[in-house]
């Protein structure tokens, strides 16, 4: 691994962001950093945004006008039946199975969205740079061949807030 | 990182990243306390006793309960609210806490979201049981069948409770393990045992903790956590219309939602108490929980117990300021005065008066008392739901109809049963599952280490 790849492993967050930081000043925008915990300064560093939430939104959007649809079509159209005199489009009461139906359809489906775009998913074999990141080091890897001349300055800033393995 | 200066620190001893991984993940590498053994020993048997009581139940009837047609919701209904109602402590306390931006709730959440999976199941077995003829079951999905299609009526409570206990125990389940995730990897990448590797490997999906990784994780919190606080106000608002939608003296009131939304909040956040004084005494976990959460959530207790006190004040009032004969006596003479006294003032002293016991600094500071009135609140809380399911039904309108209500063994049993499997499933949680959440308390670790210039990023956590 380390052939290609440099390895910046920090202590703590605020030496990673610092390197972080300055290495990005420097027009490089490191592979991939790997953290504890969400570190707020790399994720809108590294540039990705998600969009995650745009995604729940909609889920939520077709599952409550499919699960109205659903009561009015089953309620109405197939087989109206009368209970106490209500009308066949009870609205108010059909909106209780609708709120908790959708809630239910945003959950799995922007689970569903997060183990597919994430490559979060049962049996995958997890790809270790270092395999103290989930547990106390703050890994940013860095690829060699995009440094060019940079490749001895990047060494010194990663040296002076961490080290490079 | 939790930076602002004007809280103290939320983890005490001087702990780096690592240590708090090794503290936390001890109970899993460590060797397993006797006293776990014993305890699970004891639930296991409490479970197979509810197990018998079940068997009995579907293999003899719904008879060989103490229900009759005037009571046809005894023991079965009172503890299916019981167990909801605790069920929505882990979900509402994590949530309210995560909107609130309340850092100090890391500390706490995974217990309180371990507790609601297994209560809401033993919520649910209930219901199913007393069906009568539960491999039916099915019959409630709305599903193309051919009686007809016969659908289920979209218009009744019971449907929406089934809809709304489904997803309740499917969401809730999803909303904790994906909480997990992070923390298998880390017991993945430390632990020595092999075996151990393998399993929790599997378990942690391949998770790496890399910035993608984490800023969908992010975005999928904020989604769930959103929409799974509405879901907690409706759950328990859809069980109270189960009593509301009907016109039984003592039911049929509008301020059940709200009463029981609270009511549920407050036996759940009851049973955290209870479960988070457990787990510090029995792992020596006082440097993650400390002194101070436990403080905050009897705080809380003070003030749901005041809103719980001026929630009874206000049905006795409606009873009397209705003109409703029939309201009158439901409160006055069955209620405060009648045969169900003793379950009355059992809820309104242990759920109104003890719980203001908190109000002293010198009570939330002993962990005994603590324990005890959390105890005491959980046992009110179910006094509260026999008051509110027995009394109105065993006096209605036709005194013809008029009954009395007392449990046979297999009812207790199958009680009994549910606290074993609750018990169980706790202890199981505390011996394979990280009890804290190991990357969101190293999100709030503070160190003593010169910091940045943290004006800069004042917006940021």
């Amino acid at each position: 691994m380390s052939k290609k790849y440099i390895l910046g492993v920090f202590n703590d967050e605020d030496s990673l962001v610092e390197a972080f930081e300055k290495v990005k000043a420097k027009g490089i925008l490191p592979v991939e950093v790997y953290t504890p915990y969400p570190v707020h300064e790399i994720l809108e560093g590294m540039g990705k945004k998600t969009r995650i939430t745009h995604a729940a939104f909609f889920y939520g959007l077709f599952a409550a006008i499919g699960i109205l649809g659903f009561l009015y079509y089953a309620a109405v159209i197939d087989w109206p039946l009368h209970y106490g005199g209500k009308p066949f489009n009870s609205f108010p009461s059909f909106i209780v199975v609708t709120i908790v139906a959708t809630i239910l359809a945003v959950t799995l489906l922007t689970l569903f969205t997060f183990s597919v775009r994430a490559k979060i998913f049962p049996g995958k074999k997890a790809e270790i740079f270092h395999h103290r990141a989930t547990d106390d080091k703050f890994v940013m890897v860095i690829d060699k061949d995009g440094l060019g001349e940079f490749a001895g300055e990047v060494d010194s800033i990663i040296k002076e807030h961490g080290e490079i393995e | 990182m939790y930076k602002t200066e004007v809280r103290g620190k939320l983890i005490n001893g001087d702990k780096s990243f690592a240590s708090i991984s090794r503290e936390i993940t001890a109970p899993i590498n460590d060797k397993t306390p006797l006293w776990w053994y014993f305890a699970f020993l004891i639930s296991l048997g409490m479970f197979g006793f509810g197990l018998y009581a079940k068997y009995i139940t579907v293999t003899k009837g719904i008879g060989t309960w103490g229900v009759n047609n005037t009571i046809a919701w005894g023991w079965a209904i009172i503890n299916f609210v019981w167990w909801i109602g605790i069920g929505h402590a882990g979900t509402a306390f994590s949530i309210f806490l995560l909107i609130l931006r309340q850092k100090w709730r890391t500390a706490i959440n995974r217990a309180a979201e371990a507790m609601t999976v297994v209560a809401v199941f033993c919520a649910s077995l209930f219901p199913l049981l007393h069906m009568g003829r539960p491999w039916l079951f099915f019959y409630i999905f709305p599903y193309p069948n051919t009686r007809g299609p016969l659908w289920v009526n979209f218009n009744s409570p019971l449907f929406w409770d089934f809809v709304a206990i489904s997803a309740y125990l499917l969401i809730s389940a999803s909303f904790w393990y994906f909480g997990m995730v992070p923390d298998f990897a880390t017991i993945r990448d430390t632990t020595k045992s092999k075996i151990k590797k393998a399993v929790y490997g599997f378990f942690s999906f391949g998770w790496t903790g890399s910035s993608k990784e984490w800023l969908r994780f992010e975005g999928l919190s904020f989604v769930l956590g959103g929409i799974a606080a509405v879901l907690v106000v409706s759950v328990h608002s859809i069980v109270s219309t189960d009593f509301a939608v009907s016109v039984e003296p003592g039911w049929h009131t509008t301020i059940f939602p709200p009463y029981f939304v609270v009511g549920a909040i407050f036996s759940g956040f009851a049973m955290v108490l209870t479960l988070v004084v457990l787990m510090r005494v029995l792992y020596k976990l006082n440097d993650f929980v400390t002194d101070s959460h436990i403080d905050a959530v009897c705080r809380i207790l003070i003030f749901i117990s005041l809103i719980m006190g001026t929630a009874y004040m206000t049905e006795i009032f409606m009873a009397w300021y209705s003109g409703s004969e029939y309201e009158m006596y439901t409160f006055f003479r069955n209620r405060i005065f009648g045969q169900y006294a003793f379950q009355f003032w059992a809820m309104f002293i242990s759920n109104a008066i003890i719980p203001q016991l908190f109000w002293f600094k010198a009570v939330r500071k002993k962990m005994w008392m603590v324990f005890i009135i959390s105890i005491i609140i959980n046992i009110g809380m179910w006094y509260e739901r026999f008051n509110i399911v027995i009394t109105s039904l065993s006096r209605d309108y036709l005194p013809a109809n008029w009954a009395t209500y007392s449990p046979t063994w297999v009812e207790v049993g199958f009680f009994v049963g549910t606290l074993g499997m609750f018990i169980a499933g706790v202890l199981l949680f505390f011996r394979f599952i990280p009890i804290i959440a190991i990357s969101e308390i190293k999100s709030v670790a503070k160190f003593n280490k010169p910091r940045r210039d943290h004006l800069k990023h004042a917006g940021h956590e």
